[in-house]
């Protein structure tokens, strides 16, 4: 059994690809079919059953896996007490900010950003994590009008969440049309009092933010964290303004498991203690061919490296 | 039967459901390597799965649309030459359901975006130089019914504005050169031979999708369903499975996953209960000359997959 720490609580955020079942009640017969491990990855049950066993007893979901849940369970409340049922709540939901840079969509893009707030009220969430508004690719750059009119909606869609007991937190992507240049503008030009910052550690570091001099700088805006390390730090404009440069062609991974990178994850920790950061942390295996491995690991260096740090 | 025309599905990758090393298969250089394996198992022809999906969220890499593809090569026309170079001839057929858009209560949502791709993916199979495009011409019936409870109610008008969509792209088809044909999934409102009426609402030169795999599952004989309707048939899908839908499932939202008991629907070629050599038998009894396609779609393993629906193949009567 593992003793979560008084300050940090940690969830996975969950990429799991569509899960066809919700229980699996024969299993074995399931498995002797074609006798490959695909049994062992196909039902929610077991899903949140290896979370649990791991010591991540929250989870992030995401929009694109409303499709699929929701004919599964038939409603948010039901995925919520059947996670529950299996020591996992739902700590909240991503939300995509389409357009948020353009005046004309501004109703629109309020309208789906407190749809997606009320989603996460249905799941028991407290986080929205918001990526701010679309790729760079085929947007950027940015004009200081758009840098505000985003900031505006996430305004707006901040006062909604706040009302709502939801903390919504900014969430850049290396690849976003907010990116170096805008970043620490946009985050400036939004209200402390309803908009938070969830810092991806690998996302702004790819970016080229220094990740310490980040959180240093913003420690009081920090809601929640998406932890992962990379190896990729400080891309050019190249590469982050590139078509589509989340998958590569090649295969190369942008992030890793925490340690298996190079981000100075224990300066972090040093700094999460000097900032008493409290609450939810997500764990997050994008890129990972084998995510219940991705967590074992995790977990081995959240307990032996990170923990003994800041619990 | 000359097997050396027969094409595979690039359904056999598990492009949306989890597994073990999934991740993969967003990334260019699975697929490339692939066409090649594609090739040595003795495939030249392949059918391209349209999914409007991977255009939203930047992973081009599945060359599964026309932004994909267009992203990654250019061109559909630099995209062939790719396959060409890997070994494969040609792009034999396109596949579209429109499960995707069923997604919200707004059925003038889902009948505008199905459309609009739908005639997307009509276009890019006319660009690759296929010979037919299969349209699922509903999203899973329980599916359906979970945005729209009062389905049985509103089939005609359900049904009336599939005709509507499927004239304009009948139409659209006859003018680019391919055979639109419609599939008869289990799971669809027009499933098994429910999808009669709706061929015989459209234009003649609209043709049947005959998917063995579905008409079992469906309580159905692929060899009788054949044999009565030859004259119509305008594509064939060699599909098997063990599984008999005894229970409803078609009525279900996710019903390629029995929720009751976990089964693998579709089983890879020559491994189900299928007598899938029996309907090549059939089809050159019938003297049928038009697409064949071997799919191991739902395969636990797409490069076994391969090697089965080769091994299969080689057990029909040259």
């Amino acid at each position: 059994m593992t003793n979560i720490g008084p300050n940090i609580r940690y969830a996975n955020m969950s990429h799991w690809k569509s899960i066809p079942y919700k229980q699996i009640d024969n299993f074995r017969e399931f498995y002797y079919e074609d006798k490959t491990n695909t049994a062992y990855y196909s039902d929610w049950d077991n899903i949140l059953k290896y979370q649990s066993a791991l010591g991540f007893d929250g989870i992030e979901i995401a929009p694109w896996d409303m499709a699929d849940i929701l004919p599964l369970f038939g409603s948010p409340e039901n995925f919520t007490a059947f996670a529950k049922e299996r020591g996992v709540e739902v700590i909240g939901m991503f939300h995509g900010a389409h357009a948020s840079h353009a005046a004309d969509h501004f109703d629109e893009a309020v309208r789906s950003g407190r749809e997606a707030v009320d989603t996460i009220v249905r799941f028991g969430g407290t986080y929205m994590n918001t990526c701010p508004t679309q790729n760079y690719y085929g947007t950027g750059p940015l004009s200081r009008e758009e840098v505000q009119q985003c900031a505006k909606v996430m305004n707006e869609i901040g006062r909604y969440a706040t009302d709502h007991g939801v903390k919504i937190g900014l969430h850049n992507e290396f690849f976003c049309a907010i990116n170096l240049p805008n970043h620490r503008e946009l985050i400036e030009s939004t209200d402390p009092r309803f908009v938070h910052y969830c810092i991806d550690t690998a996302q702004i570091s790819i970016m080229g933010e220094d990740l310490l001099k980040f959180y240093d700088d913003y420690h009081e805006r920090i809601s929640t964290f998406h932890l992962k390390d990379t190896a990729s730090s400080n891309q050019p404009d190249s590469v982050r303004y590139a078509q589509d440069p989340e998958i590569t062609d090649d295969g190369t991974r942008w992030f890793w498991e925490p340690g298996q990178g190079n981000l100075d994850l224990k300066g972090l920790y040093r700094l999460l203690k000097q900032h008493e950061f409290k609450g939810w942390m997500s764990i997050e295996y994008d890129g990972s061919p084998d995510l219940l491995a991705s967590m074992a690991m995790t977990r081995y260096y959240l307990d032996n490296e990170l923990r003994p740090i800041y619990d | 039967m000359k097997t050396e025309a027969i094409s595979i599905s690039l359904d056999l990758i598990n492009r949306h459901y989890q597994e073990p090393n999934r991740n993969r298969y967003e990334s260019k250089y699975f697929w490339e390597e692939l066409y090649t394996l594609i090739a040595a198992s003795g495939f030249s022809g392949i059918e391209i799965p349209y999914e409007p999906v991977w255009q939203f969220g930047g992973r081009s890499g599945v060359p599964m649309n026309r932004y994909c593809v267009n992203t990654k090569y250019e061109s559909a026309a630099k995209y062939r030459a790719v396959l060409q170079a890997s070994g494969i001839e040609r792009v034999t057929g396109i596949t579209f359901d429109p499960n995707l858009f069923m997604r919200n209560d707004n059925l003038g949502f889902f009948f505008g975006a199905t459309g609009h791709f739908a005639g997307e993916a009509l276009a890019h199979a006319a660009d690759m130089g296929a010979d037919y495009f299969a349209i699922s011409p509903s999203p899973y019936y329980g599916r359906i019914l979970q945005y729209h409870p009062d389905l049985e109610a509103q089939k005609q008008d359900f049904t009336q504005r599939t005709i509507e969509l499927l004239n304009g792209l009948a139409a659209k088809a006859a003018d680019l050169g391919v055979t639109l044909v419609l599939r008869h999934e289990y799971w669809s409102l027009f499933g098994g031979e429910r999808i009669l009426p709706l061929l015989d609402a459209l234009p003649d030169t609209v043709k049947l999708d005959l998917d063995t795999a579905n008409l079992f599952v469906a309580g159905i004989s692929a060899a009788d369903f054949l044999a009565t309707h030859i004259g119509r048939i305008g594509c064939v899908h060699l599909t098997d499975t063990d599984f008999v839908d005894t229970g409803d499932v078609w009525k279900t939202p996710n019903p390629e996953f029995p929720s009751h008991r976990a089964t693998q629907v579709f089983r890879d070629p020559g491994c189900g209960s299928v007598d899938l050599v029996g309907i090549a038998a059939l089809l050159d009894r019938l003297k049928y000359q038009g697409p064949i396609t071997c799919s191991a779609r739902q395969t636990r393993d797409p490069f076994r997959a391969l090697l089965r629906s080769r091994a299969l193949l080689n057990q029909f009567q040259k």
